[in-house]
């Protein structure tokens, strides 16, 4: 089809030369018109095949020797030509949209979080880093020390901080939070002393949701620090897009314990963590 | 011959017709022949091709219902979990067990589909936008059912009688929630994982409403 496209320009100054016949009546133009209609598409490919001019011109001069005017085959030339190309045009855009969004949708939907937390501006990824302290997981009674403040991982208290949407209005013991972050939860810690109405906003994306939990942190470096296991990202406003960001990457996604639970966890705050079973445990 | 040339442009019987009715139909109607192929051809060739076609998308029901009631049934296994735990009445604790292991398992399965449809748990949408008005049902964010952050302290402080009959009353309420959720997936999927499971929700779950409302009747809550 798209050939007949040059080849109905190339026939046009054929059908004016051949003008000069006689016209017909006004019933013989218009059934000569249907006429050169069916031969045009033979002759267009004759004359684009052997791209021999005077062919060409023989053919035209067949079409339009019955013809009244060279006006009527231009404009049936145009009305066949144009339609197919539209549809084809629209066939292969459409197509192809519909395959690329497809496909694009499913590349980015299917992006591993590890790739979508790296996208983060911002967020340092400590499971890479050499010190292999800072994601060790040994359970250990009684207070422990961590180099990061917050801590990202690290060992832990036997007990875990209950991560169940748990909004907490004081400072919790690190030695649960990272237990909690470990099952896969993301810790929201905030700057004591932020404003109530932000200190809500945060809690907003917290509560209800297991996988999270929210505490205070005195003199903390940044207005809010969030954490999963191994990462960890500081902003200066809760207003951030990149809050929602963190979330939706490593909530649960983060755990390096699949399938292990937010509640039966502690529920108290502190910074002192609870040895709860030690007794029972004899260590 | 005079007479057909008056009936020209509108017999269509007549050869004559045909130019002048394709130039009326033109670009305009190869276009809309051209988009309806394109259609077409785009989501055979895509159903063939791209896998995401073929199951549900970030903001599916599905999707939205394993999410939101993993969500839903963490909260029933951790009051589940306090009851089997101290719960006074020993039908109680048998119930607690129960949902706490039942409703743990299920949350694992629609875990799983999310991995499998290559979606995060976490969506992008509020809590029960997958729902029609779902959002509208959200009570200071928490979805239908759910126990508020005072109820989970009350029940985690309460003990005896009152711990088992505050258990059953939130569980009644938690269940009607999560019932009404499963229904809602029900309606909305042709997904035969999902009905099934959705389905045998709203069976089990009924049945033990009506068990804890027999429960309560036996505690005089």
């Amino acid at each position: 089809m798209s050939i007949s496209t040059p080849a109905g320009d190339k026939r046009r100054p054929s059908a004016v030369s051949t003008g000069k016949k006689p016209p017909a009546g006004k019933s013989s133009s218009s059934s000569t018109s249907s006429t050169s209609t069916a031969r045009k598409p033979s002759t267009a490919s004759k004359a684009a095949g052997t791209a021999a001019r005077p062919g060409g011109k023989a053919g035209g001069a067949g079409g339009g020797g019955k013809g009244r005017k060279p006006i009527t085959p231009v404009k049936v030339s145009q009305g066949r030509s144009w339609g197919p190309i539209a549809m084809f045009v629209a066939v292969g855009v459409i197509a192809a949209g519909i395959i690329g969004y497809g496909s694009w949708a499913a590349f980015k939907g299917s992006q591993p979080w590890e790739q979508k937390a790296a996208d983060i501006d911002g967020i340092v990824n400590y499971r890479d880093n050499p010190d292999k302290t800072l994601t060790e997981a040994n359970h250990a009674w009684g207070p422990l020390t961590y180099k990061l403040t917050p801590p990202v991982g690290g060992n832990h208290n036997y007990n875990w901080q209950n991560c169940m949407g748990d909004v907490y209005d004081a400072p919790i013991a690190n030695e649960h939070a990272v237990h909690a972050m470990e099952h896969g939860a993301v810790w929201v810690a905030y700057k004591s002393g932020l404003a109530a109405d932000q200190v809500e906003k945060l809690a907003s994306k917290v509560r209800g949701n297991e996988y999270m939990l929210m505490s205070p942190i005195e003199n903390l470096d940044h207005e809010v620090s969030l954490q999963a296991w191994g990462y960890q990202l500081k902003v200066d406003s809760v207003d951030d897009g990149r809050i929602d960001q963190f979330i939706s990457a490593l909530r649960q996604n983060a755990t390096v314990e699949a399938g292990a639970t937010c509640s039966g966890g502690i529920t108290a705050t502190g910074t002192t963590p609870r040895d709860i079973g030690k007794d029972q445990q004899g260590g | 011959m005079s007479v057909s040339v008056e009936s020209d442009p509108e017999s269509p019987e007549i050869d004559d017709a045909v130019p002048p009715a394709r130039r009326r139909f033109g670009v305009a109607g190869w276009l809309a022949a051209g988009v309806a192929l394109g259609l077409l051809l785009g989501l055979v060739a895509g159903l063939l091709i791209v896998p995401s076609f073929t199951r549900p998308g970030e903001d599916s029901a599905e999707a939205g219902f394993a999410r939101d009631m993993s969500t839903h049934h963490a909260q029933a296994v951790e009051m589940g979990m306090l009851a089997h735990q101290k719960a006074s009445d020993s039908d109680v604790r048998t119930l607690g067990g129960d949902i706490a292991l039942t409703q743990q398992a299920q949350i694992g399965m629609m875990q799983a589909w999310l991995r499998e449809w290559k979606l995060g748990p976490t969506g992008s949408q509020p809590r029960m936008a997958w729902m029609p008005e779902g959002s509208a049902g959200l009570e200071n964010g928490l979805m239908p059912g759910m126990a508020t952050d005072a109820e989970r302290a009350q029940l985690r402080s309460a003990t005896g009688k009152a711990f088992d009959v505050l258990f059953l009353q939130l569980m009644i309420k938690h269940h009607l929630g999560g019932i009404h959720m499963a229904e809602e997936v029900v309606k909305l999927t042709d997904n035969a994982e999902v009905l099934r499971l959705a389905q045998g929700m709203v069976a089990n779950q009924r049945n033990e409403v009506a068990a804890f409302q027999q429960l309560l009747t036996k505690l005089g809550g």
